[in-house]
C-alpha cells in the first residue's frame, strides 16, 4: 500500500496529541485529548472545527461546463433550487451524485457555481481524480476544462450554533458577508476561484465562506488556499477559544452526521442502485417520483431498476452498538433476517425521555447518556417504529427504525437567529 | 494518542495480552483496561457487565466496552466466578477514561489459581506495546 497521505494540518494535530486512523488513504485524527464526546457536544452546544482537507476539490470551467454537470450530477441544475425550483444560480450550491451508468453511486458532492462558465466539485477524499477522469469521459474538452484540485485546496469546516459569532471575529468584512447567506449559499473565493466581490480574513486572505457542513448544525464550510489553512485554523482556534469551541476529530463528525440522518459515501451509499434511501431527495425526480426532470447518467438505470434493498435510518434505546461490517446483521425480533448494517455510531448529545428521543440542544438540565444510530440496508421495506434486531452473532440490540435521528438540529436556522445567539 | 512514554503502568499489577488489569490476593481478584486501552479505545459510553454469580473459563467474554468508535469485547485473564461487578460504571462509564486503574469492572473468584502464572508482568506488558 502507498504511504498514507498528510494533510496540512497533520502536524498540528500530532502535536495535540489526536488519535490518529488511516481514511481515505489520509492520516487523520479521530480526536483530540478533549475526547470525541466532549467534541461532539461542543457542536451542539457550541462550535467545533475539523480539518477536512483530505476531502478533494474538482474545478469545471467553460462554456460547456453546466451542460456537463447536468448530465453528470444526479440533481437537475434548472430546477434545484428552495421551493420555487428555481436554476442554480451564481453564488449558490447544491448536493448531488455522481452515478455510474449502471446507476450505482461513483461518489457524492457539493456542486458550487462560481460563476455561469465556472463551477466548484467537492467531493470526498481520494475521489478527486475519479471524479475528474468521470466528467472528461462525457465532456468535450474544446469547451470544458475539468482539473483535479486533490491536495491544492485547504478546506476546513467550523460547525457549531456559535459558529457565525467566531467566524465573525476572523473576518475582514462580516458584515456584508452574513447578510444574506441562507443555507447550502456562498460568498468570496480563493486561489483557483477568485471572486469579484472577494471576503477576506482579517490577515487578508481571500476565503471562500459556504453555509454548509456535514454535521447538521449550523455552520460553514471555508475555502482557502492551500498554504493559508494553518493560518486560518489557528486564527480560529483563537477566537473560539473563550466560546467552548473545539477542534473535533472524524469520530465526532461521523456521529454528527449520523445522527443527523447523512449518507457516508462509499459506506451508507455505494455501489448499488441509489434507490429505497432516505437520500431521493438528490435525485431530480418529478413531483409525482414516476420519473426525472432531466436525462443523467445513471438515471435510465435507476427507472428500470428491480433493486429491492432499503436503506434506513435507526436509533437505539441506549448507547450500545453493534460493529457494522462482515458478521453483523439485522433480524426481525422473531429472527427472521432481514439485512447488514452500513453505519452504527453514538449520538451522545441524545438520550430517551419516556421512549421519544431528546437532545441536550434547547434542554440544558438534560443529561445525554447517548443513543446508537445509524443506516442498516434491508431486504424488505420496515416502517417507522418498527423494532428490528442488529446483532454480531453474539450480542443482539433493538432498535427502531426512523425517519430522523436527533431533534433540534439547527443547520437551517436563520443567520440572524444565530448571530443572536 | 498517548506516547508510550505518557502510558501509566502501574508497577504491581499483572496484564494480560487484551490489555486487562489484574489484582488481588488469589483469594478473589479485580479486573479492569488499562491505560493504553483506555487510550486507544477513546470515550466509553456504555459498560455491559454480566451478573453476579455467572462463571467463565479463562478467556470467555463476560462483557463489553462501547467506545464511540466501537464496540470491543472484554475477555476473563482467568477462569472463575463473578463475585461483584463496578456498579458504578453503569452511571459513568467515563470514570474508565478518567482512572483506569482506580475503577475496577468486575471482581472474580478464580477456579484456578495457577492461571495467574500465565499473566504478564508489568515489564512483559511494556514490552509488548513497544512491540
Amino acid at each position: 500500500m502507498e504511504n498514507p497521505k498528510k494533510t496540512v494540518l497533520h502536524g498540528w494535530h500530532v502535536d495535540q496529541g489526536a488519535n490518529m486512523a488511516l481514511f481515505g488513504n489520509y492520516d487523520m485524527p479521530l480526536w483530540y485529548k478533549t475526547g470525541a464526546k466532549a467534541e461532539h457536544l461542543a457542536v451542539i452546544g457550541a462550535a467545533g472545527i475539523f480539518d477536512t482537507s483530505h476531502m478533494a476539490a474538482v474545478a469545471v470551467r467553460g462554456q460547456g461546463a453546466r451542460a456537463l454537470l447536468q448530465l453528470c450530477l444526479s440533481k437537475d441544475l434548472k430546477t434545484c433550487l428552495g421551493k420555487e425550483k428555481n436554476s442554480l444560480v451564481d453564488g449558490r450550491c447544491v448536493y448531488g451524485i455522481f452515478l455510474a451508468e449502471d446507476g450505482s453511486v461513483i461518489d457524492d458532492a457539493i456542486l458550487y457555481q462560481l460563476g455561469p462558465e465556472s463551477f466548484m466539485v467537492v467531493v470526498n477524499a481520494g475521489m478527486g481524480g475519479i471524479i475528474a477522469t468521470h466528467l472528461k469521459k462525457y465532456g468535450d474538452s474544446q469547451n470544458v476544462d475539468v482539473q483535479d484540485l486533490t491536495d491544492k485546496v485547504g478546506k476546513m469546516d467550523i460547525q457549531g450554533p456559535l459558529a457565525a459569532i467566531i467566524l465573525q471575529k476572523v473576518l475582514g468584512n462580516s458584515e456584508s458577508v452574513f447578510d444574506r447567506l441562507p443555507y447550502f449559499s456562498f460568498k468570496g473565493g480563493f486561489g483557483p476561484f477568485a471572486a469579484d466581490s472577494a471576503v477576506t480574513l482579517v490577515d487578508g486572505t481571500s476565503v471562500l465562506v459556504s453555509r454548509t457542513g456535514y454535521t447538521g448544525e449550523f455552520g460553514f464550510e471555508l475555502f482557502v488556499e492551500i498554504d493559508r489553512l494553518l493560518p486560518l485554523w489557528t486564527l480560529l482556534l483563537d477566537a473560539g477559544m473563550d466560546k467552548g469551541m473545539l477542534a473535533c476529530g472524524l469520530a465526532a463528525r461521523d456521529s454528527l452526521r449520523a445522527g443527523a440522518v447523512l449518507p457516508l459515501s462509499h459506506q451508507d451509499i455505494g455501489a448499488w442502485p441509489f434507490l429505497h434511501n432516505p437520500w431521493q431527495f438528490a435525485l431530480s425526480w418529478n413531483n409525482a417520483m414516476t420519473s426525472f426532470t432531466k436525462d443523467f447518467i445513471g438515471g435510465p438505470a435507476l427507472l428500470q431498476s428491480h433493486f429491492q434493498k432499503y436503506t434506513l435510518p435507526f436509533a437505539g434505546f441506549d448507547p450500545r452498538k453493534i460493529n457494522a461490517g462482515e458478521g453483523s446483521f439485522v433480524t426481525r425480533e422473531s429472527g427472521e433476517h432481514l439485512g447488514t448494517i452500513l453505519t452504527c455510531t453514538t449520538d451522545m448529545a441524545i438520550g430517551r425521555v419516556d421512549g421519544a428521543i431528546v437532545s441536550v440542544a434547547g434542554n440544558k438540565d438534560f443529561q445525554a447518556k447517548g443513543l446508537c444510530c445509524g443506516f442498516v440496508l434491508l431486504e424488505q421495506p420496515c416502517a417507522p417504529g418498527e423494532k428490528v434486531v442488529l446483532t454480531d452473532g453474539k450480542r443482539k440490540i433493538v432498535v427502531e427504525i426512523r425517519v430522523d435521528v436527533r431533534p433540534n438540529r439547527t443547520a437551517r436556522r436563520p443567520m440572524d437567529k444565530m448571530l443572536g445567539c | 494518542m498517548k506516547e508510550l512514554s505518557e502510558v501509566i503502568f502501574v508497577e504491581e499489577l499483572k496484564y494480560t495480552e487484551d490489555h486487562e488489569w489484574v489484582t488481588g490476593s488469589g483469594a478473589t481478584l479485580k479486573v479492569g483496561i488499562s491505560d493504553y486501552a483506555q487510550d486507544q479505545l477513546g470515550d466509553i459510553v456504555f459498560v455491559e457487565l454480566p451478573e453476579v454469580g455467572a462463571t467463565f473459563a479463562k478467556g470467555d467474554q463476560f462483557g463489553t466496552l462501547e467506545s464511540v468508535k466501537a464496540v470491543s469485547e472484554l475477555y476473563l485473564p482467568v477462569g472463575g466466578e463473578i463475585v461483584a461487578v463496578n456498579d458504578a460504571l453503569g452511571d459513568a462509564p467515563e470514570l474508565i477514561n478518567q482512572d483506569p486503574y482506580g475503577n475496577w469492572i468486575v471482581e472474580i473468584k478464580p477456579s484456578d489459581t495457577s492461571e495467574l502464572e500465565q499473566l504478564l508482568s508489568v515489564d512483559a506488558y511494556r514490552q509488548l506495546l513497544r512491540g
